[in-house]
Protein backbone atom coordinates (compact mmCIF):
# COMPACT_ATOMS: atom_id res chain seq x y z
CA UNK A 1 0.00 0.00 0.00
CA UNK A 2 2.66 2.45 0.64
CA UNK A 3 4.63 2.32 -2.49
CA UNK A 4 2.19 3.96 -4.43
CA UNK A 5 2.80 7.01 -2.85
CA UNK A 6 6.62 6.61 -2.74
CA UNK A 7 6.41 6.09 -6.36
CA UNK A 8 4.35 9.04 -7.01
CA UNK A 9 6.80 11.26 -5.43
CA UNK A 10 9.86 9.76 -7.27
CA UNK A 11 7.78 10.55 -10.78
CA UNK A 12 7.13 14.36 -9.24
CA UNK A 13 10.96 14.22 -8.14
CA UNK A 14 12.11 13.16 -11.76
CA UNK A 15 9.48 15.77 -13.49
CA UNK A 16 10.72 18.63 -11.33
CA UNK A 17 13.99 17.48 -11.82
CA UNK A 18 13.24 17.36 -16.08
CA UNK A 19 12.23 20.95 -15.56
CA UNK A 20 15.11 22.44 -14.17
CA UNK A 21 17.52 20.51 -17.00
CA UNK A 22 15.16 21.79 -19.57
CA UNK A 23 15.10 25.52 -18.06
CA UNK A 24 19.01 25.36 -18.66
CA UNK A 25 19.18 23.60 -21.54
CA UNK A 26 16.95 26.51 -23.26
CA UNK A 27 18.48 29.20 -22.41
CA UNK A 28 22.13 27.82 -22.61
CA UNK A 29 22.50 25.75 -25.46
CA UNK A 30 21.50 29.04 -27.71
CA UNK A 31 23.92 31.33 -25.91
CA UNK A 32 26.54 28.45 -27.11
CA UNK A 33 25.53 28.65 -30.19
CA UNK A 34 25.09 31.87 -30.38
CA UNK A 35 28.62 32.69 -29.84
CA UNK A 36 30.33 29.86 -31.77
CA UNK A 37 28.58 31.15 -34.99
CA UNK A 38 29.62 34.69 -33.81
CA UNK A 39 33.08 33.55 -33.83
CA UNK A 40 32.99 32.40 -37.34
CA UNK A 41 29.81 34.00 -39.01
CA UNK A 42 30.48 37.55 -37.79
CA UNK A 43 31.04 41.12 -40.05
CA UNK A 44 34.40 41.31 -37.74
CA UNK A 45 34.94 37.69 -38.31
CA UNK A 46 34.48 38.33 -42.11
CA UNK A 47 36.80 41.45 -42.12
CA UNK A 48 39.67 39.80 -40.25
CA UNK A 49 39.45 36.59 -42.93
CA UNK A 50 39.69 39.39 -45.92
CA UNK A 51 42.38 40.80 -44.42
CA UNK A 52 44.62 37.88 -43.94
CA UNK A 53 43.32 36.93 -47.15
CA UNK A 54 44.37 40.18 -48.81
CA UNK A 55 48.05 40.92 -46.88
CA UNK A 56 48.30 37.28 -48.67
CA UNK A 57 47.32 37.95 -51.83
CA UNK A 58 48.95 41.58 -51.93
CA UNK A 59 52.44 39.92 -50.90
CA UNK A 60 52.59 37.38 -53.71
CA UNK A 61 51.48 39.91 -56.25
CA UNK A 62 54.35 41.88 -55.01
CA UNK A 63 56.73 38.59 -55.20
CA UNK A 64 56.25 39.18 -58.36
CA UNK A 65 53.72 35.75 -59.13
CA UNK A 66 50.96 36.42 -62.18
CA UNK A 67 47.48 37.60 -60.99
CA UNK A 68 45.63 34.14 -61.82
CA UNK A 69 48.33 31.90 -59.79
CA UNK A 70 48.04 34.63 -57.05
CA UNK A 71 43.92 34.42 -57.00
CA UNK A 72 44.46 30.43 -56.91
CA UNK A 73 46.50 30.90 -53.80
CA UNK A 74 44.66 32.76 -52.06
CA UNK A 75 41.33 30.48 -53.26
CA UNK A 76 43.33 27.88 -52.05
CA UNK A 77 44.64 29.62 -48.56
CA UNK A 78 40.55 30.48 -47.93
CA UNK A 79 39.38 26.95 -48.77
CA UNK A 80 41.31 25.81 -45.80
CA UNK A 81 38.63 27.34 -43.61
CA UNK A 82 35.98 25.61 -45.98
CA UNK A 83 37.53 22.01 -46.16
CA UNK A 84 37.41 22.59 -42.27
CA UNK A 85 33.34 22.95 -43.52
CA UNK A 86 33.79 19.69 -44.74
CA UNK A 87 35.28 17.86 -42.07
CA UNK A 88 31.87 18.78 -40.41
CA UNK A 89 29.76 17.26 -42.95
CA UNK A 90 31.30 13.97 -43.13
CA UNK A 91 30.88 13.80 -39.22
CA UNK A 92 27.35 15.00 -39.68
CA UNK A 93 27.16 12.39 -42.42
CA UNK A 94 28.52 9.99 -39.97
CA UNK A 95 29.58 7.80 -43.29
CA UNK A 96 33.07 8.49 -42.58
CA UNK A 97 35.39 8.26 -39.40
CA UNK A 98 37.29 11.22 -39.00
CA UNK A 99 39.78 9.81 -37.16
CA UNK A 100 43.39 11.37 -37.12
CA UNK A 101 46.16 8.43 -38.14
CA UNK A 102 49.34 8.15 -37.16
CA UNK A 103 50.15 6.56 -40.71
CA UNK A 104 53.67 5.13 -41.44
CA UNK A 105 55.32 9.16 -41.36
CA UNK A 106 54.23 9.68 -38.12
CA UNK A 107 55.84 5.91 -37.12
CA UNK A 108 59.43 7.13 -39.11
CA UNK A 109 58.79 10.35 -36.91
CA UNK A 110 58.12 8.12 -33.85
CA UNK A 111 61.28 6.14 -34.59
CA UNK A 112 63.21 8.94 -35.25
CA UNK A 113 62.36 10.70 -31.92
CA UNK A 114 63.30 7.58 -29.87
CA UNK A 115 66.26 7.39 -31.25
CA UNK A 116 67.33 11.06 -30.89
CA UNK A 117 66.12 11.00 -27.47
CA UNK A 118 68.38 7.26 -26.65
CA UNK A 119 70.87 9.02 -28.31
CA UNK A 120 70.76 12.27 -25.75
CA UNK A 121 70.41 9.60 -22.83
CA UNK A 122 73.58 7.80 -24.09
CA UNK A 123 75.36 10.63 -24.04
CA UNK A 124 74.35 12.63 -20.87
CA UNK A 125 75.44 8.78 -19.07
CA UNK A 126 79.14 9.27 -21.15
CA UNK A 127 79.41 12.96 -19.75
CA UNK A 128 78.36 11.92 -16.41
CA UNK A 129 80.85 9.34 -16.39
CA UNK A 130 83.29 10.80 -17.36
CA UNK A 131 83.23 13.62 -15.01
CA UNK A 132 83.00 10.76 -11.58
CA UNK A 133 86.20 9.56 -13.39
CA UNK A 134 87.90 12.93 -12.83
CA UNK B 1 -2.51 14.15 -3.51
CA UNK B 2 -4.12 17.06 -5.27
CA UNK B 3 -1.29 19.26 -4.23
CA UNK B 4 0.86 16.31 -5.53
CA UNK B 5 -0.59 16.51 -9.06
CA UNK B 6 -1.29 20.24 -9.43
CA UNK B 7 2.63 20.45 -8.79
CA UNK B 8 3.38 17.89 -11.89
CA UNK B 9 0.76 19.68 -14.42
CA UNK B 10 3.25 23.17 -13.30
CA UNK B 11 6.45 21.26 -13.90
CA UNK B 12 5.46 19.25 -17.65
CA UNK B 13 3.75 22.89 -18.44
CA UNK B 14 7.04 24.85 -17.56
CA UNK B 15 9.24 22.10 -19.06
CA UNK B 16 7.08 22.29 -22.39
CA UNK B 17 7.55 25.97 -22.12
CA UNK B 18 11.19 25.21 -21.99
CA UNK B 19 11.24 23.21 -25.19
CA UNK B 20 9.36 26.00 -27.10
CA UNK B 21 11.62 28.54 -25.88
CA UNK B 22 14.67 25.95 -27.18
CA UNK B 23 13.13 25.63 -30.35
CA UNK B 24 12.30 29.20 -31.06
CA UNK B 25 16.09 30.90 -30.11
CA UNK B 26 17.29 27.86 -32.83
CA UNK B 27 14.71 29.20 -35.17
CA UNK B 28 15.83 32.89 -34.52
CA UNK B 29 19.51 31.62 -34.90
CA UNK B 30 19.02 30.09 -38.19
CA UNK B 31 17.15 32.87 -39.76
CA UNK B 32 19.36 34.98 -38.39
CA UNK B 33 22.57 33.16 -39.79
CA UNK B 34 22.01 33.71 -43.13
CA UNK B 35 22.20 37.21 -42.80
CA UNK B 36 25.37 37.40 -40.75
CA UNK B 37 27.03 35.29 -43.13
CA UNK B 38 25.95 37.90 -46.16
CA UNK B 39 27.65 40.40 -44.07
CA UNK B 40 30.35 38.60 -43.36
CA UNK B 41 30.75 37.71 -47.33
CA UNK B 42 30.52 41.17 -48.07
CA UNK B 43 33.18 42.61 -45.73
CA UNK B 44 35.60 39.83 -46.71
CA UNK B 45 35.15 40.79 -50.50
CA UNK B 46 35.60 44.70 -49.67
CA UNK B 47 38.91 43.60 -47.87
CA UNK B 48 40.23 41.70 -50.94
CA UNK B 49 39.01 44.35 -53.39
CA UNK B 50 40.96 46.65 -51.28
CA UNK B 51 44.04 44.61 -52.07
CA UNK B 52 43.54 44.96 -55.53
CA UNK B 53 41.76 42.07 -56.77
CA UNK B 54 39.07 42.25 -59.50
CA UNK B 55 35.18 41.69 -58.53
CA UNK B 56 34.99 38.60 -60.26
CA UNK B 57 37.70 37.08 -58.05
CA UNK B 58 36.77 38.59 -54.70
CA UNK B 59 32.86 37.08 -55.09
CA UNK B 60 34.66 33.47 -55.58
CA UNK B 61 36.27 33.30 -53.14
CA UNK B 62 33.76 35.21 -51.14
CA UNK B 63 31.42 31.94 -52.34
CA UNK B 64 33.95 29.70 -50.25
CA UNK B 65 32.43 31.56 -47.04
CA UNK B 66 28.76 30.81 -47.96
CA UNK B 67 29.70 27.24 -48.60
CA UNK B 68 31.03 26.79 -45.49
CA UNK B 69 28.01 27.86 -44.09
CA UNK B 70 26.03 26.12 -45.80
CA UNK B 71 28.18 22.45 -45.03
CA UNK B 72 28.20 23.50 -41.27
CA UNK B 73 24.44 23.39 -41.59
CA UNK B 74 23.90 20.50 -43.36
CA UNK B 75 26.11 18.69 -40.77
CA UNK B 76 23.92 20.17 -37.71
CA UNK B 77 20.65 19.15 -39.86
CA UNK B 78 22.18 15.26 -39.97
CA UNK B 79 23.34 15.19 -36.39
CA UNK B 80 19.64 16.05 -35.62
CA UNK B 81 18.12 13.69 -38.37
CA UNK B 82 20.07 11.06 -38.03
CA UNK B 83 19.87 11.23 -33.73
CA UNK B 84 18.90 7.83 -33.02
CA UNK B 85 17.65 6.66 -29.19
CA UNK B 86 19.34 3.23 -29.01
Amino acid sequence: MSEKPEKKKIASEDVEELKEVLSAVSTEVPALIKSIIASVFSEEAGRNMGKAAAAFYKELKDSGMPDNVAVKMTEDYIGVFTSLGDILKRVGEGKEKVIITRGEKGKEIEEEIERRIKEKLAEKKKTEAEEEEE
Amino acid sequence: MGKTRSLLIISVFSSAVSVIRLLGSLAVIYLGLGWKVRKARRALEKELRKAGMSKEDARRIGAQYTALKDNAVKAIKRSVTGFRFS
